[in-house]
């Protein structure tokens, strides 16, 4: 190990590789970089942005849900001078300005913020590393899949600005209601959504096929299959679901596009009628068939949200219990079980429409084959924990927060996955309570995790602990005050896509009890709560930059896998000398060894 | 250091990093191709009876220009074969041999793209004309010696023209699916050698006039979007070939078995590409 | 998989094709018994048989070409 700490001055890429005969300009290195770790850093800072700004649209909508028809404070202005009075109208966030910022919400979070944070920021900087390639399979590629990525998201936001606002069909966007949202734009938000997507889908495909290259292809000497680092397996799964599942929205996307734009019918049944008439298209399409393009894409998505948060916590646990991960190898396969049965999962998001009991049955039995592999993996992580002398740093309290939130949010899951129980529970609080704490205290907290534990190795500085704890505590109250009250709506009866909160709904007392909806209210105060210990994230992330402890070795949380075993910030190349490997990825505490922990390039 | 295996294969797998790139990128675009298969399966059993008036399942047959598809097939085929033949040359060590091949299957390729522009031409001239009595036809019509475009019933008014002199299609074999005896009057036309009725519709008799475009029904729908997907992939493979052909021949000279690499690389996506049409020609024209 | 055994891949798909395309005329002239559908059919199967016999002479041309 400490062979390699030596290097740490190596001046950036120059003295050990001929390509490069002059230091690069600002647009070489910053903006058209085909270093996979400044493109792994462009990918990490333009999620955290959007994850930010996917936070403030909820924000809004809670407003909105808590107190309907009183104008948003701060934001309300500027929304109603930036999207028009009929969008806000004296500050009040009106329905359709609710149902944009719902669609966009859950597409910004998901497309725009969590994956390109979990694959393309931590995929694209640690892989390489952690196999010891010096770079991706195919730089270039790469370069093109963010710069991809980055305008997908600027259409995207560009949406919010052109008449008739962005997309607001939800991000499931069902056909006919996406094609009939906005029947006065030809060039609607639905329509650049539909172009955004496919800049994302493509950018992701690239992702995708240069990740299994690099996996298969550039591993280092030594580096057999089954000593590969748990992320790299995940990571590898999910570049596979990318890969597979995201064309088949491609051609959805297509399509839609073509109802939209060419007066097509493939999603527009015969005899369709709206409020304006019989709608003037040939009919003959299939409403079914764009659900089912959709979550044959989405299914596998929630893994590939869910996955690369898996690899991070499986490193961190690893590392801060000093002790070796609990059944390895039952890890690797579940996670192989998981990457097969999400293709074959999907239309249990389909039961309410009437699909046919045969099939529904077909999707459920799938659903709880596929809760198996989920939780080995779980339990593997829990029994890891058993007996290790944990280390409580930041890194690993969101970690191990990671473990009974997402069993939280899978254990929900649950009755979803049944049919008799879906019926009832389709559509409400209770699905919205469930999947957010499958990603938000889930992902996002081990993404946080992630950022943390792998900040070192990016910066050379390590982020400031105090803030961390105070971050992490501070979240994991508020994300629980914030999502579970929801199960209660949901199990209540209150439906997940009402813009008044489901207040005019209870009015008339009809349905359940109103009392529900105080909830609301309290809801709303968690979510400020949470932005508050947002704040600590944000400064100690910066201010952590210039000013954080400096780290006096290129391995400081003492781990085994490769990517500590690199100058602090890897250079260029990334290894000072061809890596080897000698070991399986997680050898601490081996008896008889010098120290608790030996590195996989480490001889002997 | 440099990125391994970017020539030569990896001992383990046996690959170069361009290849197992391609197969991955052939094994979603399969995916993306599976997914309008699937679409077009859905559609097709969905269609209700009636929906297209001349035929029994409501899913219109033999509307495309069979003779044309399967010369279609043969120059794709044919270009398959050639790509493979450039693809030896290289490694026989023969330049010139590789060119003239190549120089053959983008010529395919181009010529594979005319002849599908002149369908598609063919088809935004050929209309589906529904009167008031109920009654349904399909033909062509000329305007001041010209076959229009695009034009629907609001166009026609908006000319001030009273009544169309339509040569109305009568029915080919094609347009009734195996299984299916073509009806005795038509099987008499054909034998007289008759294609077409020429008949003169009152403007005010019509009840909705629409060209053989996308919007006009699922059928069409379907089959533009997948046949011009399929076009914009032979675009894009004949212009990675041309590229190799004309302009990227410097590598061919520095480093050989790079060079080689790319055109197998190509090759397979040129192959796969024509693949799909192997799967889409029956599926669209035939069935 | 090298462009050798994707070739013949291909080839066999395209045989496949060419039988399926004589199915087709076949079925076609036993509903109607036209004329051309029997001619169609037949060159459809000479068809499939060159491109068998094309593929042998590759296969044997391309001996020395890895499948890998």
């Amino acid at each position: 190990m400490a062979s390699t700490s030596s290097h740490t001055s190596a001046p950036h890429g120059v003295s050990h590789d001929d390509h490069y005969h002059h230091e690069p300009g600002f647009f070489e290195k910053y903006i058209f970089s085909t270093d996979h770790k400044m493109i792994g850093i462009q990918y990490g800072l333009s999620s955290l942005a959007f994850l930010f700004f996917g936070f403030l649209l909820m924000m809004a909508m809670r407003w909105q849900l808590a107190y309907p028809g009183k104008p948003i404070p701060v934001l309300g202005a500027i929304f109603e001078k930036v999207l028009g009075a009929d969008m806000a109208q004296g500050g009040v966030m009106q329905a359709d300005l609710y149902n944009s910022f719902g669609a966009m919400h859950g597409t910004i979070m998901v497309f725009l913020a969590i994956v390109p944070l979990a694959f393309g920021a931590f995929g694209n900087y640690v892989t390489p590393l952690q196999i010891g390639a010096p770079d991706m399979a195919f730089p270039r590629l790469n370069m093109a899949s963010f710069h991809l990525y980055f305008l997908g998201g600027v259409v995207m936001l560009g949406s919010f600005f052109i008449p008739g606002g962005a997309a607001k069909s939800g991000w499931t966007s069902y056909s006919p209601l996406a094609t009939l949202a906005d029947p006065v734009n030809v060039i609607d938000g639905q329509t650049l959504w539909l172009i955004g997507m496919v800049l994302l889908i493509t950018s992701s495909l690239l992702g995708a096929v240069n990740f299994i290259t690099t996996i298969i292809q550039l591993r280092a000497r030594g580096l057999t299959w089954m000593r590969l680092p748990f992320f790299v397996w995940a990571q590898f799964v999910t570049a596979f679901l990318l890969l597979l599942a995201f064309p088949p929205l491609e051609a959805a996307g297509l399509m839609q596009l073509a109802d939209n734009v060419l007066g097509t019918s493939f999603f527009l049944p015969t005899g369709l009628v709206t409020s304006g008439g019989q709608v003037p298209v040939s009919g003959g399409g299939s409403p079914l068939l764009w659900q089912h393009l959709f979550w044959f894409l989405a299914h596998p998505e929630v893994y590939v949200l869910i996955l690369p948060a898996m690899g991070v916590v499986s490193e961190i646990i690893a590392n801060n219990t000093r002790k070796p991960l609990w059944g390895y190898r039952s890890l690797v396969f579940a996670v192989l079980s998981i990457g097969f049965l999400a293709f074959i999962v999907w239309a249990h998001h389909m039961y309410m429409t009437g699909m046919g009991t045969k099939i529904a049955t077909f999707f459920q039995t799938t659903t709880m084959m596929i809760s198996v592999p989920s939780v080995i993996i779980l339990s593997a992580l829990f029994i890891s924990l058993w007996g290790g002398s944990i280390r409580f740093n930041t890194p690993m309290l969101f970690a191990l927060a990671f473990l009974p939130m997402f069993g939280i949010g899978g254990l929900t899951g649950l009755p979803l996955g049944l049919n008799a129980t879906d019926l009832y529970l389709h559509d409400s609080y209770y699905v919205i309570a469930h999947f957010h704490y499958v990603v938000a205290p889930g992902t996002i907290f081990a993404l946080f995790a992630g950022v943390y534990y792998w900040y070192p190795k990016i910066t050379g500085r390590v982020m400031n602990e105090t803030f961390g704890k105070v971050h992490f505590w501070g979240s994991l109250v508020f994300m629980n005050l914030i999502f579970s009250p929801m199960f209660i709506q949901g199990i209540r009866g209150m439906s997940r896509r009402m813009y008044d909160g489901g207040a005019t709904y209870f009015q008339d007392g009809v349905g359940a009890d109103p009392g529900i909806l105080k909830l609301n209210v309290s809801i709303t105060h968690a979510a400020f709560g949470l932005a508050l210990f947002q704040l600590p994230f944000i400064f100690n992330f910066f201010w952590s930059i210039s000013n954080g402890k400096k780290v006096t070795s290129d391995n400081p949380w003492e781990a085994t896998t490769l990517e500590w075993q690199t100058p602090t910030p890897p250079p260029h190349g990334n290894f000072a000398s061809e890596p080897v490997v000698y070991r399986g990825p997680y050898e601490y505490s081996v008896p008889g060894a010098e120290k608790d922990f030996s590195p996989q390039g480490q001889p002997g | 250091m440099d990125i391994p295996y970017t020539v030569n294969p990896r001992s383990d797998t046996g690959l170069y990093n361009a290849k197992v790139g391609i197969w991955l990128f052939l094994a979603s675009e399969v995916m993306l191709f599976g997914a309008f298969f699937s679409a077009y399966i859905l559609l097709r059993v969905t269609a209700q009876q009636g929906f297209w008036p001349d035929v029994a399942d409501g899913w219109p047959h033999g509307l495309l220009n069979i003779p044309i598809g399967t010369f279609n097939t043969a120059v794709l085929i044919s270009s398959s074969v050639t790509v493979v033949m450039a693809w030896m040359a290289l490694k026989e060590n023969n330049f010139p041999k590789f060119r003239n091949f190549m120089l053959f299957t983008v010529a395919c390729a181009l010529g594979f793209l005319g002849i599908k522009t002149f369908e598609y031409k063919e088809k935004f001239s050929h209309y589906v004309i529904r009167t008031t009595d109920g009654k349904v036809v399909t033909g062509h019509f000329d305007v001041d010696g010209k076959s229009p475009l695009f034009w629907t019933l609001d166009t026609v008014k908006s000319k001030n023209i009273e009544k169309l002199k339509v040569e109305v299609d009568i029915p080919n074999r094609y347009r009734f699916p195996v299984g299916m005896q073509v009806p005795e009057d038509i099987h008499k036309a054909h034998a007289e050698g008759r294609h077409h009725d020429e008949r003169v519709i009152e403007v005010s008799q019509i009840d909705s006039l629409k060209a053989f475009i996308p919007s006009t029904h699922p059928f069409f729908a379907i089959y533009f979007t997948m046949t011009f997907l399929h076009g914009l992939h032979v675009l894009g493979g004949a212009i990675v070939l041309a590229y190799f052909t004309f302009i990227g021949t410097d590598l061919w000279r520095k480093n050989p078995e790079q060079f080689t690499n790319r055109i197998e690389v190509g090759g397979l996506f040129w192959h796969f590409v024509d693949l799909v049409w192997i799967f889409l020609f029956p599926v669209v024209y035939l069935l | 998989m090298s462009l050798k055994t994707f070739h013949i891949v291909f080839v066999t798909v395209s045989v496949l094709l060419m039988l399926v395309i004589a199915a087709w005329n076949f079925g076609n002239y036993r509903d109607n018994g036209t004329q051309a559908d029997l001619t169609w059919g037949v060159v459809s199967v000479i068809a499939a048989v060159g491109l068998l016999i094309y593929g042998k002479i590759f296969l044997r041309k391309f001996k020395n070409v890895s499948y890998l």
